[in-house]
């Protein structure tokens, strides 16, 4: 028998405390690990948002709930439009319509055609549409495909019939899987006249666009300019309130699990105290017993991991097919989203162990023997 | 068990490297040895003078209370004296620093309740004393086996401590007590809680040990007087002190 295999025994024999505490690790994990795809997908979703512009920065309402309730009327685009080192604005107004039970929330774009090239929209058939049509759009290359439609077809949005022009693609998968509209005609539909939800700037050649973001947010104390995902909170408050809840989330689950790990080991703990003295009495190093506790701890902690990671797969899947969740959700399983689980399980479990470890290595033999 | 001796485990290094060896040092050499309890309300032992040669067999008896589990503790350094000296093949126990070390490399001991871990099985109880000597896991598991086997428990190297009877316990303990060629074996009344015939088969374990294993020192704490009468000699402790010596 190993060292190893001694170990992997000694926590095999004890089913129950192995349940539990992994049960523990890997509610733990499941927590973190959901909450972090699901904030991470957010993130992405509004990182590609903005990205689709193809911009140097973007400009939104400041502090709305969520950035597709941002308005900002055209005279603030006229007057960004003057700001030096801005070489162009691209506003765009954004809605979402239901398409149907597969794409609740699908992705409308209104922007003028001339800007469309601007925007790094690449027609890739058919052609764009006329700047005041009122039955035609362009649909992303995803979309199109997905819905099984080609240039020519038709296709209806909240009860209205559109033609398909065009198919478009923008470089960017969200972009990709929405539809562009006139301008005109979805400021109208959407009664916002003159009303745009962001503004695309691209900065001249040569000027700092730092310098040139300031001067936005000094002289429009309304708006607000987004460049890095970091700053995307100071124009979105339900995605700062996501991602602070995630990260008061996973303190929390940290926090209960490692209590709940430290209570099932040290009852487990002091339960095998007189074992302990024995391997003292044995000629057992309490170097040789902390690490088979905290070994124990750790092999427990990464069954927890693997338990947790497999729940919290099934609850992404579950979240994502959520009625209001539905195709707007698209899970992003990074390294980091793993690298969270596993130093979130390995906190619970060393905070949780360490203890019960110390107090079993430094437990004096004889009074170990004599524990009842 | 002479099959064993040639096939004996590597010691570890540290407590190999305890004691000098030379034979004219005793095993055990305990002088003025004093342990009290509870501030000096209970003195365990009370100025306790023991010498046991090398290769001697020495039975420890003595009313309940006298301090003969008090003094097995203390020279298998898992309890410390109030004051007084104990020297072990040589070592002076209270400037050992690694403790572990010398009970690993010089000391088998043997409990009245055998102290076997009970989510293991027979051999493997036998392997965790050979963690930390240097021996790999098949030569582990192999001085198991022979051990085992060499106690009479052949076949019965899988079986938990709650299958084997309390006499099949307590030579799976003896066999634990051997695995690392102890020059000291501590016994504490190893027949305590046994039947007549488990009585019978450990104390023929004990007089084949002696045979086989002449350099092996024994200390058998015990209220038996047949266990007693197989010793060498018998010390009978009274009120903490040696009361009275006898050669067998």
């Amino acid at each position: 028998m190993s060292f190893a295999g001694l170990i992997l025994h000694n926590i095999t024999v004890r089913k129950l405390r192995l349940a539990l505490t992994a049960l523990a690790v890997a509610i733990g994990v499941l927590t973190v690990v959901s909450l972090g795809v699901v904030t991470h997908s957010l993130e992405s979703s509004d990182l590609a948002l903005l990205k689709t512009g193809q911009a140097d920065f973007t400009i939104a309402q400041k502090g709305v709930a969520d950035l597709l309730s941002s308005s900002i009327d055209g005279a603030s685009v006229a007057r960004v439009k003057l700001v030096p080192g801005v070489a162009g604005v691209t506003g765009v107004l954004i809605g979402t319509a239901k398409l149907n039970s597969d794409n609740p929330q699908f992705l409308e774009i209104g922007i003028n055609p001339s800007q469309l090239s601007a925007f790094g929209v690449t027609v890739v058939a058919g052609s764009p549409f006329q700047a005041q049509a009122a039955n035609q759009l362009m649909l992303g290359w995803k979309a199109a495909q997905s819905l099984g439609l080609h240039v020519g077809d038709t296709i209806t949005l909240d009860k209205n019939v559109f033609k398909v022009v065009g198919i478009y693609s923008t470089g960017q998968s969200l972009g990709d899987t929405g539809a562009m509209l006139p301008l005109a005609w979805f400021q109208t539909y959407q009664r916002q006249p003159d009303q745009y939800t962001l503004l695309f700037v691209q900065i001249a050649p040569g000027s700092s666009v730092t310098a040139v973001q300031s001067r936005v947010d000094r002289e429009f104390p309304q708006l607000v300019s987004i460049r890095t995902l970091q700053q995307f909170g100071r124009a979105d408050r339900s995605l700062s309130l996501i991602l602070a809840a995630d990260r008061g989330a996973t303190v929390l689950a940290v926090i209960i699990g490692a209590i709940v790990v430290m209570s099932a080991m040290t009852m487990s703990f002091i339960e095998r105290t007189r074992e302990f003295g024995v391997l003292s009495a044995l000629g057992w190093t309490r170097r040789r017993v902390g690490s088979m506790i905290m070994s124990e701890a750790l092999l427990i902690g990464l069954i927890g991991v693997a338990g947790g990671l497999a729940l919290a797969v099934l609850a992404v899947l579950g979240i994502q097919h959520l009625p209001s969740l539905r195709g707007v959700l698209h899970p992003d399983y990074t390294v980091g989203v793993f690298g969270r689980a596993l130093y979130t399980a390995a906190a619970m479990v060393v905070l949780g162990g360490l203890a019960p470890a110390f107090r079993a290595a430094l437990s004096r033999p004889l009074e170990a023997l004599r524990h009842e | 068990m002479s099959d064993l001796r040639t096939q004996a485990s590597q010691r570890s290094a540290e407590g190999a490297a305890l004691g000098d060896g030379s034979l004219g040092t005793p095993a055990v050499e305990m002088s003025q040895v004093c342990k009290y309890f509870d501030g000096g309300l209970v003195k365990a032992l009370d100025g306790l003078t023991l010498r046991v040669e090398r290769g001697e067999c020495v039975a420890v008896t003595g009313p309940s209370g006298c301090g003969k589990s008090t003094m097995l503790h203390l020279i298998a350094a898992l309890d410390s004296p109030t004051s007084g000296t104990i020297r072990v093949s040589g070592i002076d126990l209270s400037e050992e620093r690694d403790l572990a070390g010398y009970r690993r490399g010089h000391l088998g001991l043997v409990f009245q309740l055998h102290n076997l871990l009970p989510q293991l099985s027979a051999r493997q109880n036998v392997e965790v004393a050979m963690f930390g000597t240097g021996m790999n896991r098949h030569q582990r598991s192999a001085r198991a086996r022979l051990l085992l086997a060499d106690v009479d428990l052949e076949g019965m190297e899988s079986r938990p401590p709650t299958r084997l009877s309390g006499g099949e316990r307590q030579r799976v303990a003896i066999a634990r007590a051997l695995s690392n060629e102890p020059d000291l074996l501590l016994a504490d009344e190893p027949t305590g809680n046994l039947d007549e015939r488990s009585v019978d088969r450990v104390l023929d374990m004990f007089r084949r040990l002696r045979s086989e294993r002449p350099a092996m020192t024994m200390i058998i704490v015990t209220h038996d007087p047949r266990v007693a009468a197989s010793a060498d000699r018998t010390v009978r402790l009274r009120d903490g002190r040696v009361d009275q010596h006898s050669a067998i």
